[in-house]
């Protein structure tokens, strides 16, 4: 059924973006930059202090004994209270020291106020958690009614924060089913049935206990110099979970039945759900670290088939598998097919794996430009954005090597806190020009979690990090930028499913696309609006905008001015 | 090691040498032995022994179980013909998507299954392309298949894979023809 919206339409705000300023002092990362030739219309300005968002992320021992240590947290960027400003939701760790433990960090919810200010809501909304040691989080409005829902992964289970929209939440993980125990990582809703709820698959890295954790000495090698955290090789993988809600609102593991048995006991990492071959079901990449992604093929029933293997996403085009952190999905080359982007460990490339027709991908991390500059960093929360507006998807990833031994070792070109890398898409190539993009791209940090997202709905992307032992980090995007569309889809309640809906906007007979889906990024959330910039836009509208909604149905506007919040409600006319 | 046997342990280990130096003590116009008794060495010869049977037998056990996948690659191939053949073009994409599975797991050296416990025999660390990964002629923990042995059969299997969209005979044994050339390499080294 096709249905023509009519002009819903919400015009919330648009402020130019500001002239490039002077750049202060930066701190050098581990990174050789290769410099972009071109000017860059790009300028990045950590807010995070004084929009509010302060607390603390901890990550163990300073020295880094545990892997666990390393792995970090996630982010999120949501509108849990549907006041139209986006939120921002940060997982935290525990802080040891030795095998004590001093203190479990309690995760954050911020209230965006607007004006760029945040208040934290943690104890009122009732999301600090329960203790454990938190990794990733997914944000889905689970249950249906319309308000937006919390999953924190953990070392130590799952919670499920489900939002009761008047401001609290309520965990209900237990109730409902959703019991995983051991070190879970990222997580991915979609509804792999089709029968109009959502399911639930959460990764999970290597099978340990606490008392593990707690007593891990660093006994790993690192070049003859450097005795760190041992593993992932060595210790023995976890099994992902693939939760399927029944039709009395319980998860009910089906993970063996889907077909998604974790065969190779992958070190997962992430998780995004896509519909990579446009079938109309939604389908399944996971990231593993040192062992083959995997790609899952949906049959449209709800059972997968991994096809990772032969499709060319489980390994690089050497054919080696690599030590893949996060994931980000998108039509990098503007052909009309969804990327997959992997970050990897450091010493080694970030990988782009170009989609082709059929459902098969080719590793082309070389030929547009991405592995010389991710060769050395350590990359783990990525994403396909377009941050100066200009009609294509450019790369944003952040990094931080997990070792802080290898500050010790300059000789090496790594250190402990790196610098993110922002590589702009010049038509199809990528260009590094994290050097030219502000501030926020020339300090180092040891970065972990990124969600993407116009948090003070100004028309273009800002971007959200968390990282090791230490605050957020809010990058406000002070760029200048062309012409833009943000799309806020919204599901009416009971009306089924958001994600896996798809947006795609036309000018001039140029066609771009978005999906809204899960477990992008490493361990975090992106805002849910879909985002497009178009440069340049004469006469100011876009030609159409269509959203095809998972059920099929689909909604589509034509001539649409653009620079605006577009409000699409499914089924409204 | 509890404290109770390392209390032990260490004053007996010192009562254990002082007995042992005591019995090879010789008078002083003799030659003083410091070879590794015999028995020790033919301790280790055994245990030498039983190690490189070990490894045969890996390789001889991976080496059955890419023979048993080519066999069943081959077989797969007729089969994806013969569908071919008789216009059945769903039932000849089904074939022709196991076939370049299969052919991908003889690049992988077996199917996820046989890296999980593959893995298990690899030192600890990450899996990544550093310089010193690269410059190796196997893949960690791989026995039979070669690094460029495996990204030949990976981009045959892809290759493979492109004509499962549009079955086409002629195609299908192009791409196969690089199965051929990539496994009479494995079948020559070995």
């Amino acid at each position: 059924m096709r249905r023509t919206l009519g002009a819903s339409l919400l015009v919330i705000a648009f402020a130019g973006c500001g002239e490039e300023a002077p750049r202060p002092a930066t701190v050098s990362g581990a990174r050789a930059t290769t410099p972009a030739t071109e000017a860059s219309p790009f300028d990045f300005v950590d807010v995070a202090a004084e929009a509010g968002l302060e607390r603390v992320t901890w990550a163990g021992r300073p020295g880094k004994d545990h892997l666990l240590d390393s792995a970090g947290t996630g982010v999120a960027f949501l509108d849990f209270d549907r006041d139209g400003t986006l939120d921002v939701f940060v997982v935290n760790g525990w802080r040891l020291d030795g095998s004590t433990l001093v203190e479990r960090g309690r995760h954050a919810l911020y209230r965006g106020e607007g004006g760029g200010r945040f208040r934290d809501v943690t104890d009122a909304a009732g999301v600090g958690g329960n203790g454990s040691w938190g990794a990733a989080v997914a944000v889905a409005d689970q249950d249906g009614d319309g308000w937006p829902d919390l999953l924190v992964t953990a070392f130590g289970g799952l919670q499920l924060f489900r939002n009761r929209g008047d401001g609290t939440f309520a965990d209900v993980a237990p109730q409902i089913g959703l019991v995983a125990p051991g070190w879970n990582t990222g997580a991915a809703f979609l509804d792999a049935d089709r029968d109009g709820d959502l399911d639930l698959y959460v990764a999970a890295y290597i099978a340990c206990s606490e008392a593990d954790v707690l007593a891990a000495q660093r006994t790993l090698d690192w070049k003859g110099q450097e005795r760190v955290a041992f593993g992932p090789f060595g210790l023995v993988g976890a099994p992902d979970h693939f939760f399927k809600l029944d039709a009395g609102g319980r998860y009910v593991d089906e993970t063996e039945p889907a077909g998604l048995r974790d065969q190779a006991l992958g070190f997962g990492f992430g998780a995004r759900a896509l519909d990579y071959d446009r079938d109309g079901d939604t389908d399944l990449f996971v990231a593993n670290d040192s062992d083959a992604n995997y790609l899952y093929r949906n049959d449209g029933a709800g059972h997968f088939e991994e096809v990772g293997l032969w499709s060319g996403v489980a390994f690089d085009s050497s054919g080696a598998s690599q030590a893949c952190m996060g994931i980000a999905a998108g039509d990098a080359t503007g052909d009309g097919l969804d990327d997959l982007f992997v970050s990897n460990f450091s010493e080694d490339h970030c990988t782009l794996y170009r989609a082709e027709p059929g459902g098969l991908f080719e590793d082309v991390s070389a030929a547009v430009g991405i592995s010389g500059p991710t060769y050395l960093p350590l990359s783990w929360g990525s994403a396909l954005a377009d941050l100066d507006c200009d009609g294509d998807l450019d790369l944003v990833i952040v990094n931080g090597h997990i070792y802080p031994q290898v500050d010790a070792h300059p000789e090496h070109g790594m250190s402990y806190r790196q610098t993110p890398l922002l590589l702009e898409n010049r038509g199809g190539r990528f260009a590094d020009v994290s050097a030219q993009a502000g501030p926020g791209f020339t300090t180092a940090r040891a970065g972990r979690g990124l969600a993407v997202g116009d948090y003070d709905d100004d028309g273009d992307l800002d971007l959200l990090m968390s990282q090791l032992d230490g605050p957020p980090v809010l990058l406000r995007n002070d760029s200048r930028g062309g012409a833009w569309l943000v799309v806020a889809c919204e599901v009416p309640p009971g009306g089924g499913p958001l994600l896996g809906t798809r947006v795609t906007v036309a000018v001039g007979g140029r066609v771009q696309s978005r999906d809204v889906a899960s477990g992008d990024s490493y361990a975090s959330s992106h805002d849910p609006r879909a985002h497009f910039g178009f440069g340049e836009l004469p006469g100011g509208t876009v030609d159409e905008v269509r959203v095809s909604w998972p059920d099929g149905t689909e909604s589509v506007l034509r001539d649409v001015p653009a620079r605006q919040i577009l409000r699409v409600v499914k089924g409204s006319r | 090691m509890t404290s109770s046997i390392r209390t032990f342990a260490v004053p007996l280990a010192v009562v254990v040498a002082l007995v042992a130096g005591f019995g090879f003590t010789r008078p002083a116009q003799d030659k003083i032995d410091t070879a590794t008794p015999p028995a020790l060495v033919a301790s280790y010869n055994s245990l030498a022994d039983a190690i490189l049977a070990v490894k045969a037998t890996e390789a001889n056990l991976v080496r059955a179980m890419l023979d048993g996948g080519h066999a069943h690659a081959k077989a797969l191939l007729a089969q994806a013909q013969a569908a071919i053949d008789a216009g059945k073009k769903d039932e000849a994409k089904l074939r022709i998507e196991s076939l370049a599975a299969l052919v991908a797991q003889l690049g992988a050296e077996g199917d996820n299954a046989v890296a999980g416990v593959r893995k298990r025999l690899l030192d600890g660390g990450h899996h990544h392309n550093a310089e010193g990964e690269k410059q190796g002629l196997y893949e960690p923990g791989y026995v039979i298949v070669t690094k460029t042995a495996k990204a030949n059969l990976l981009a045959a299997s892809k290759a493979i894979a492109q004509v499962a969209s549009a079955p086409d005979k002629a195609a299908l044994d192009k791409a196969w023809a690089s199965v051929d050339s990539a496994w009479a390499e494995i079948s020559k080294a070995r």
